[in-house]
């Protein structure tokens, strides 16, 4: 009934769009800047090389609630019997992806575009355990790390434990989000799942999934209580690097790109650095996605070999906002000048980056955790 | 007069000789000579036509709140296309202490926005230095035109360890930089709460207390009362009503904020409406969303109901 509701509502809202034969749509799930990206950036680019055609950018929202809704919109115009959605291109997180796949709301185009090829990433076939291969490009590659005050942490912890043991030395010093505020504090529990889970974290990574599994967290989580007892509990992800700047923390989690994004527009002092601590801490990939039932399908291809095209990736992602290519990284380093691309290494060497980046757990243990989280930490 | 309204209706409805419009010239026939036609049946019709009338709202009212509404509370009591109580075990295996903390932080809100708005009622009232009544009469306003969001946002700032307000106590020598802390957790949600809903209690109180027989208040200066007195005896027994209405109202709205509680406290416990928020986005879990929702209706409606008791007792009087 409800999902009834939506589609009609959606399809009243779809008589209201133009439906102009050159408009390409564009969904963008995340913060601002995603928005920004493909208006100021990667929009115009594309106009330019296809004359007549506009590109309409609609941000859904920052987080999994942006993809989630652009899940939902799919989700009505199918159940509705719409012949043409009303969307050309989506960009949404990894974890909706897999649905999307399996409910074949999506177009497989990967290999229809010439730059299907530059992409090898193992997460470019599987997303957190649904098997997407044929219907991603991965715009960027995002990873979380902790941001750390050199003035206040001098010798920066390398791994969990030794974090465990600062923050025992320094209570309130560490500050994290929680799970409820963003991302980069889910990426930090899911590390500490990898670290003391007790199980094997390739299982978490990899699947299967095994319900049981979750009778081995007790432990990781009351250690895990009894470390938030330490620690200052952030508002969002913005909130982490507000306190960090203002010096009411003196490290915690973090995504890159923003690091790197609010550094350079000075909401953030040059002096603070990264590091990623061992055994490590989850990243993701957003998706390009062209939804099956798209109006200008040869247009939306088009746009996404644009968008992974070295040359953008390069100037686009890597060099104006900071985020770790989605492509293999060779194909783009040549593109780029030799400090451009060091920058983006400046505190996370390519071998930590290799070594102690690692993907989110696959969906269901994903949900398992955070929902063990609040029933055994936050409660 | 009806009838007459009748007829406008259905000529601007139907074209030229359409039924309606037969129907309406027939309806006139009838109002010309009642005893020859049936009454009833004219009747019947205006009421057809009222319900015609209303049936665009009656829709929309429908549509887009009635069904949903329902929708949201079968949603609640389903687990798996089942009928379960799946849903609120879960809500209350999870969210118990964050149903609490919801209830305390709203009650104390209320009581606080009722403590303050009685002082400004109070003051606007009975003040005796009209400047610095017009003062307050022009300045008390100004947060009810600002967004819950944005009290959220400037909040943030203003209330963090080294924000605005501790940094100006650590100027003025009244903290030092080590006894400073943050107000980002329940305190900051019950300032944000008070700051936002206080004027608008404040506004509906000073209206009524404005209303009353000044005579009363008079009566009660003659005798020798203080302001004090008079504000607690005289003048808030008659604005009692007023004053609950103000607050049952302000209670439904601070229930239902979820940016503040997200902007100020993401920590845990939090409010019920960043946690129905988490489950659909984290989980796509909108039974046990719905779940949460029903029990904060019931918390609304535990209030309005409160409320209805009090208004029933005083018109049975």
């Amino acid at each position: 009934m409800k999902a009834k509701l939506i589609a009609s509502t959606l399809v009243a809202g779809m008589f209201c769009t133009s439906l102009s034969a050159a408009e390409l749509t564009v969904l963008t799930a995340g913060d601002q800047n995603m928005v920004d990206y493909v208006n100021e950036y990667l929009g115009p680019l594309f106009e330019k090389e296809n004359p007549g055609t506009k590109v309409r950018v609609v941000g859904t929202g920052p987080g999994d609630a942006g993809s989630q809704k652009i899940l939902e919109r799919f989700e009505a115009q199918s159940k509705a019997g719409v012949e043409k959605w009303d969307a050309d291109v989506a960009v949404v997180h990894e974890k909706f992806v897999g649905p999307m796949v399996e409910h074949k709301f999506l177009e497989a185009y990967r290999g229809k575009i010439p730059t299907g090829s530059l992409v090898t990433r193992e997460n470019a076939k599987m997303a957190l355990g649904a098997n997407v291969d044929g219907y991603v490009m991965p715009m960027f590659n995002s990873q979380t790390a902790l941001a750390y005050n050199p003035a206040l942490v001098p010798n920066p912890p390398k791994s969990y434990d030794e974090l465990v043991e600062f923050a025992k030395k320094n209570p309130k010093q560490f500050g994290y989000n929680g799970i409820k505020g963003g991302a980069s504090g889910v990426s930090f529990v899911m590390g500490w799942l990898y670290a003391y889970g007790g199980g094997d974290a390739q299982k978490l990574m990899k699947g299967p999934f095994d319900p049981s599994e979750a009778k081995n967290w007790d432990k990781a989580f009351a250690s895990l209580k009894e470390f938030t007892r330490n620690a200052t509990l952030t508002p969002g992800n913005a909130g982490t690097l507000d306190m960090l700047s203002r010096g009411e923390i003196a490290i915690g989690p973090v995504w890159v790109d923003m690091f790197y994004s609010w550094k350079a527009n000075g909401q953030l002092p040059p002096e603070m650095k990264l590091v990623l601590p061992a055994p490590g801490m989850p990243g993701q990939p957003m998706h390009y996605v062209v939804p099956a039932k798209s109006e200008n399908k040869e247009l939306a291809e088009k746009f996404v070999a644009l968008a992974t095209s070295p040359k953008v990736q390069a100037e686009g992602i890597v060099k104006r906002f900071n985020w770790y290519p989605g492509i293999d990284a060779q194909h783009v380093q040549e593109s780029l000048d030799k400090e451009t691309w060091q920058k983006l290494f400046t505190d996370i060497s390519p071998e930590d980056l290799a070594k102690y980046g690692k993907p989110f757990p696959i969906a269901p243990y994903n949900n398992a955790i955070l929902e063990a989280y609040e029933r055994q930490v936050g409660n | 007069m009806s009838a007459k309204l009748e007829t406008e209706v259905s000529h601007g409805w139907g074209g030229e000789g359409s039924p309606q419009t037969d129907a309406a010239a027939a309806s006139l026939a009838m109002q010309a000579d009642p005893q020859k036609a049936g009454a009833g049946r004219f009747v019947m019709s205006v009421q057809l036509l009222g319900f015609l009338l209303v049936a665009p709202a009656l829709a929309i009212v429908v549509l887009l709140f009635i069904v949903p509404l329902i929708s949201s509370i079968t949603g609640a009591f389903e687990v798996d296309g089942a009928f379960s109580f799946g849903n609120f075990a879960k809500a209350f295996e999870l969210y118990s202490s964050d149903m609490l903390f919801t209830l305390t932080i709203v009650l104390l809100s209320s009581g606080l926005i009722c403590l303050f708005s009685i002082m400004i009622g109070g003051y606007l009232t009975l003040g005796s230095n009209p400047r610095a009544v017009a003062l307050l009469r022009w300045i008390y306003r100004w947060p009810l035109f600002i967004p819950f969001i944005v009290v959220g946002q400037i909040l943030r700032t203003f209330l963090a360890k080294s924000g605005l307000m501790n940094n100006i106590f650590i100027e003025l020598g009244v903290l030092t930089p080590m006894s400073a802390m943050s107000f980002l957790d329940w305190r900051g949600i019950v300032i944000a709460f008070v700051w936002k809903q206080t004027p608008f209690v404040a506004l509906l109180l000073s209206g009524a207390m404005a209303s009353i027989d000044r005579s009363t208040i008079e009566a009660a200066q003659n005798l020798g009362a203080n302001r004090l007195r008079i504000l607690i005896e005289i003048v808030l027994p008659q604005v009692r009503t007023t004053l609950l209405v103000g607050l049952i109202l302000s209670f439904v709205t601070m229930m239902s904020v979820l940016s503040v509680p997200l902007m100020i406290n993401a920590q845990s416990p939090t409010m019920i409406t960043a946690n129905m928020a988490f489950r659909i986005n984290a989980y796509r879990d909108y039974g046990v969303a719905n779940a949460l929702g029903l029990i904060s209706l019931l918390m609304t409606s535990a209030v309005a109901w409160i409320y209805l008791r009090q208004t029933m007792r005083e018109h049975s009087r």
